[in-house]
């Protein structure tokens, strides 16, 4: 403290002598082609359009080949979360008719939907909570977009389904949804995983676990056609 | 919990006169912030004690509000390795030191363990539930469908035994502890534990719940109810066990004991009858 005093003593304010230099704008670094970016208002829509679509399907290529760690990090969207759990709901929803016991054999389009919502926020919450230095819509992104190899097996588990069904087609369905919980954590993981300080990263997980095994498990109790 | 050295601003200090009063001046709210954040924290949960001051670490000072996320992270702050034992210490209290709750958990309680033992152990009944249900109609006619709204009915029941109890059991401990004597009051030494320790403890002391409910899917009559009598004699016991100090200040010892013990029993019997149980008149 009183070092610092003494240099501000030596230095009054006012007298900072000349202050020279450049003020660059880093942005303005970039090679012209990405200028064109930004001018968008007069390209046609279908070009707008495939290029989210673009993006949307280059990250679905980094869940199911999770490499590097920064693609699903830099530049979060919701869209992908949005196409997969609307998806998911449409499919995995009950029938209405309950004919022949209480059971009620699945859930509703909207549970499924405030399930996957929810989940990934309270999973965010919790990562946030233990002190991991990642943004909010950040994780849920990553947690939306690692629900791809889920909604792949739930496609395979749904055209299963068409057959009649035995014992061994039963546990098929079963090991291909454990298939894709295994992955879908994996990838999680692996995009999650370095947000998180030393020695919480099991408590970090261990939710991210749960959230896709209940999914997991709707996928493989989803049985009426 | 104030980690600012009194004693040194207490003493007399004088300050040379060519020191522009800016250090001073800036001590002189450093204090002032300090107090008035502990009065602000203290009244924010008014059933903690002064607790005994021994953090060397100086933890950050936590003056967050209560509607911010950054308040909670002190709930939060545990290692794997704390939840594992606090988990192991839940069933197996030889395994930890004979004052582990008064040390550690009274000390540090954290809401992790509570909320993830809760939620795993709602969707764990949930989804062995209907397994049960599926092996039970294995042998009918009726195709069996998959019910699930079982997570709802797991849900109410886990989420009101977790926070009503608790409540009900601090409550009752901080009324009818009888102060056994005058030099208690004049240390106050912690008497009845907090609320936020017992939340922690009953959250912990479900998790032997978990395994026990893969378990119950097994359909044998005599094999569920044994599981019920010693998954709730155990961590029962471990309950009274780790409150064993407080509750023998209580003038009804009795009756508090019976009634932990009795809730514990009464949880774990109605999921094993509600969820898996066979119903012994077939149709």
């Amino acid at each position: 403290m009183s070092g610092f005093d003494t240099k501000y003593d030596m230095y009054p304010a006012g007298d900072v002598g000349v202050v020279e230099g450049e003020m660059n704008v880093p942005s303005r670094g970039v090679p012209a082609g990405d200028s064109m970016e930004f001018n968008t208002l007069d390209e046609p829509i279908k070009e707008t359009f495939l290029r989210d679509l673009r993006a949307v399907g280059n990250k679905f290529y980094h869940v199911l080949i999770p490499r590097e760690k920064t693609s699903l990090l830099k530049e979060w969207d919701l869209w992908g979360p949005l196409l997969l759990c609307t998806f998911m709901a449409t499919v995995l929803q009950g029938s209405t008719e309950r004919a022949d016991n209480s059971n009620d054999g699945g859930p509703e389009f909207a549970e499924v939907f405030v399930l996957v919502w929810i989940g990934a926020a309270i999973v965010t919450i919790n990562s946030k909570l233990l002190g991991g230095n990642i943004s909010f819509f950040q994780s849920v992104c990553v947690l939306g977009y690692c629900l791809f190899p889920i909604a792949l097996s739930l496609i395979i588990c749904r055209v299963i389904l068409f057959t009649t069904q035995n014992t061994f087609l039963f546990f098929l369905r079963l090991v291909i949804s454990m298939i894709g919980f295994a992955w879908a954590t994996f990838a999680a993981t692996k995009f999650l995983g370095d947000s998180q300080p030393e020695g919480k990263k099991g408590l970090a997980v261990f939710p991210i676990c749960l959230f896709y095994f209940i999914l997991s498990w709707l996928v493989v109790s989803h049985s009426n056609v | 919990m104030a980690n600012i050295n009194t004693g040194e601003l207490l003493n007399f200090q004088d300050y040379s006169p060519e020191h522009n009063e800016r250090s001073a001046r800036i001590d002189v709210e450093a204090v002032h912030t300090n107090q008035y954040n502990n009065s602000m924290s203290n009244s924010s949960y008014t059933y903690e004690e002064p607790k005994i001051v021994e953090e060397p670490q100086s933890a950050p000072q936590t003056n967050h509000n209560f509607w911010t996320l950054e308040y909670y992270q002190k709930y939060f702050d545990v290692h794997t390795s704390e939840v594992v034992e606090r988990i192991i210490s839940s069933v197996l209290p030889q395994k930890v030191s004979r004052n582990y709750f008064d040390e550690r958990i009274k000390g540090k309680p954290d809401l992790y363990g509570p909320i993830w033992i809760s939620v795993t152990l709602i969707f764990t009944i949930a989804v062995s539930g209907n397994i049960a249900n599926y092996l039970q109609s294995i042998n009918k006619a009726v195709i069996w469908r998959y019910n699930y709204h079982l997570v709802s009915y797991a849900a109410t029941a886990i989420v009101c035994y977790v926070w009503l109890v608790p409540l009900a059991l601090w409550a009752a401990l901080k009324w009818t502890t009888v102060p056994d004597g005058q030099d208690e009051m004049e240390t106050q030494t912690p008497s009845t534990p907090t609320m936020i320790s017992l939340f922690c403890l009953y959250g912990y002391s479900l998790s032997i719940y978990i395994p026990v409910a893969i378990l119950w899917t097994i359909p044998i009559s005599w094999l569920q109810w044994l599981l019920v009598l010693m998954a709730a004699l155990v961590s029962g016991a471990v309950l009274i066990f780790w409150l064993l100090p407080a509750l023998k200040k209580s003038k009804y010892f009795l009756i508090l004991t019976s009634a932990i013990i009795g809730c514990h029993f009464l949880l774990a019997a109605g999921f094993m009858l509600y969820f898996f149980h066979v119903p012994d008149s077939q149709p």
